[in-house]
């Protein structure tokens, strides 16, 4: 059986059912990397220039960590998913780079995803995919369908039982003794509803982020994330701030910034990569919102070189101020 | 006589300050922490310990600072809790109607932003550490005076010599070139004052609504050069409180007063005779996945107080247990 590589890294949390359910459709095996630890990481960056963003480096890492594992990798141009916005330049090239810099790597399994260019375009490049795997177009289109499903029925999880994606996957996957975690193993009271933002490959790296989720709920909080809201709310959120979105995944930064600061939090974190273009753009809007407004907003910037300390303070820091604002409300 | 104390012990300086019941000031000691943080905690303590009387009843202990969760462990702190509440809440003690707190270290810098006595912001420097206590001493050294001296004669300055103060290596370079040129030394030292100034309203003031009054705070408030530099710039008056450069010690001491009123179990202080042990630290590379965290460990008469570093909880031990 063909084995397909993926890794655990960028766009994995958003697609990976999708992807799965596609390749298994056409009989390959699929194989995931492991989760990032400090290893994948230096490996990833010792092959790019210095400037190179975070989420790229831990991807590369999580490449390499593939390699001489299976027969492929995995690995999509996704330029645009939606009408009129486009990614960061990082993920239009992002197989040619791993061609670049990782020469060593398995055969890469690429394909070309913009939406732009309409449907039919959209189909030939999915048709070219499956082509690897058998001639017969049928097949293609059926593993296609039923990867689509796979897609909307791992949205749901994430909005409707509010789960994040690590836990999704997991429960798709039905891994054995892996159960997924649930807010009862953490302390009942809740003293907070805090909310985060960013893009799924930061949020959910709980290596480069320094468990974020965990250390906010084992704080006793409820956690919010961009995936728990409907599409329609982050729509309606991005549009309210800045119109029509221009990137990707404008949403799940300004969207979700947006909504949450309205209603639902009592604050809101952003996450960011340091020296990422987008964001840098998408999180001074969502700064500026929270300028306009009552709910604290504090924004956390990762790289190679965060320190665990600088996360803490702020993090505590930031709680605080909250809890103290809840605490001086009630008093009053 | 009831004391609640605050340690802070920083990164370049370590304070402690006792506070009656009345929550009065009635001792301080400011050390620099040279890099031993338990050293210079049990040297404070030995020193707060003279200041005080001899029927003193510790009544609760709290820590703060970059080595709040160490200095917790050896004094047996009651409440641990983080720079930025803990100076708030000082300020407000002082000044209820301040509406701005600045604070330079030694070798990080914050801003806390305060409307109607309650935190609505703050910030902190990130990694780059231009811009505080730390970089002024070096200068100061490198000039050959002290940060006395340095602070003096930036307020001799006549006219202003323009310094980049983006980033400290170049802000060095760009003084050298202007003491080449033959400038007076009190205009590059005032030009460096201002070049600080600039460098920390831009990277941690940036988008923050600044509003008098202005509390200036941190070991760098002594500078009076600074002070004149951020009164020319926010066109507004600075206030520097007398104790400013404790005041994150007596923050946290209000705080432990608070938290042993509100739950009154008795305090975990350890005893003034910490400052006689030995605390032995040591550090080790765990081996149990790829992230090969480095594990540091603090432990009396070989029996180990505490472990962190670890990115799991594999190896934390609570102070506690």
């Amino acid at each position: 059986m063909i084995k397909i590589g993926i890794p655990r890294a960028l766009l994995y949390y958003q697609y990976y059912p999708m992807w799965q359910t596609f390749f298994e459709e056409l009989g390959a095996e699929v194989v995931v990397s492991p989760p990032t630890t400090q290893t994948v990481l230096s490996e990833g960056s010792s092959r790019v220039v210095a400037e190179t963003c975070l989420p790229t480096k831990v991807f590369l890492g999580h490449v390499l960590s593939l390699v001489k594992k299976c027969d492929y990798i995995f690995i999509p141009a996704i330029r645009s998913v939606k009408s009129k916005t486009y990614n960061c330049s990082k993920f239009l090239g992002l197989p040619d780079m791993t061609k670049a810099v990782i020469p060593e790597s398995p055969p890469i399994l690429d394909i070309d995803i913009d939406v732009n260019k309409g449907k039919h375009e959209l189909y030939q490049a999915i048709y070219k995919l499956g082509r690897r795997f058998t001639w017969n177009p049928f097949r293609v289109r059926r593993a296609s369908i039923a990867a689509w499903q796979a897609n909307l029925n791992y949205q749901q999880l994430l909005c409707n039982h509010s789960l994040t994606p690590p836990q999704a996957i997991e429960r798709i996957l039905d891994t054995p003794g892996v159960e997924p975690k649930t807010h009862s193993e953490y302390p009942i009271p809740m003293q907070a509803t805090i909310a985060i933002i960013g893009h799924p490959y930061l949020l959910y790296d709980e290596h480069i982020n320094y468990r974020l989720i965990h250390r906010l709920k084992q704080a006793q909080n409820k956690v919010l994330t961009p995936e728990m809201l409907t599409t329609e709310e982050l729509e309606s959120a991005t549009a309210r701030l800045v119109g029509r979105a221009k990137w990707t995944c404008e949403e799940e930064v300004v969207g979700a910034g947006g909504h949450y600061l309205r209603s639902g939090a009592d604050g809101v974190i952003g996450i960011t990569a340091f020296g990422c273009g987008p964001d840098s753009l998408m999180m001074d809007i969502v700064q500026r919102q929270a300028q306009t407004m009552t709910t604290p907003f504090m924004s956390l910037t990762l790289d190679e070189h965060t320190a665990e300390a600088g996360i803490v303070t702020r993090l505590e820091a930031f709680l605080d101020m909250i809890y103290r604002k809840k605490r001086k409300r009630i008093c009053v | 006589m009831k004391v609640y104390l605050g340690v802070d012990v920083g990164s370049v300086t370590t304070k402690i300050a006792g506070l009656d019941e009345n929550d009065e000031l009635v001792t301080h000691t400011y050390l620099p922490t040279q890099g031993k943080p338990i050293e210079m905690t049990q040297l404070g303590l030995k020193q707060i310990k003279q200041q005080l009387p001899e029927d003193v009843d510790i009544c609760g202990v709290a820590t703060t600072g970059s080595a709040r969760y160490l200095a917790g462990v050896i004094i047996g702190a009651d409440l641990v809790k983080n720079e930025i509440t803990s100076h708030a809440v000082a300020t407000l003690q002082y000044t209820p109607q301040v509406q701005t707190i600045i604070e330079i270290g030694g070798q990080d810098s914050k801003i806390i932003i305060i409307r109607d006595g309650i935190i609505t912001d703050f910030g902190m420097n990130t990694v780059c550490a231009a811009g505080t206590g730390s970089f002024l001493d070096h200068q100061a050294a490198r000039l050959d005076m002290n940060i006395e001296e340095f602070s003096q004669r930036a307020l001799d300055s006549s006219t202003s010599v323009r310094i980049a103060g983006r980033c400290t290596v170049f802000a060095e370079s760009d003084m050298i070139h202007k003491q080449q040129m033959g400038h007076r030394i009190e205009d590059i030292v005032y030009g460096l004052c201002q070049a600080l100034v600039r460098n920390y309203l831009n990277n941690v003031g940036l988008g923050k609504d600044i509003k008098p009054p202005i509390v200036f705070q941190g070991g760098v408030a002594f500078n009076q050069g600074i002070v004149k530099a951020l009164q020319e710039e926010l066109d507004a008056e600075i206030i520097v409180l007398p104790h400013h450069e404790v005041m994150g010690a007596i923050g946290v001491a209000l705080l432990a007063h608070e938290e042993m009123v509100n739950n009154n179990n008795g305090s975990k202080f350890r005893g003034f005779g910490i400052s006689e042990v030995k605390y032995h630290t040591s550090s080790f590379e765990c081996k149990a996945c790829p992230n090969q965290c480095e594990i540091a460990q603090l432990s009396l008469d070989g029996q180990v107080l505490a472990r962190w570093g670890g990115r799991c909880d594999r190896w934390e031990r609570s102070p506690s247990s």
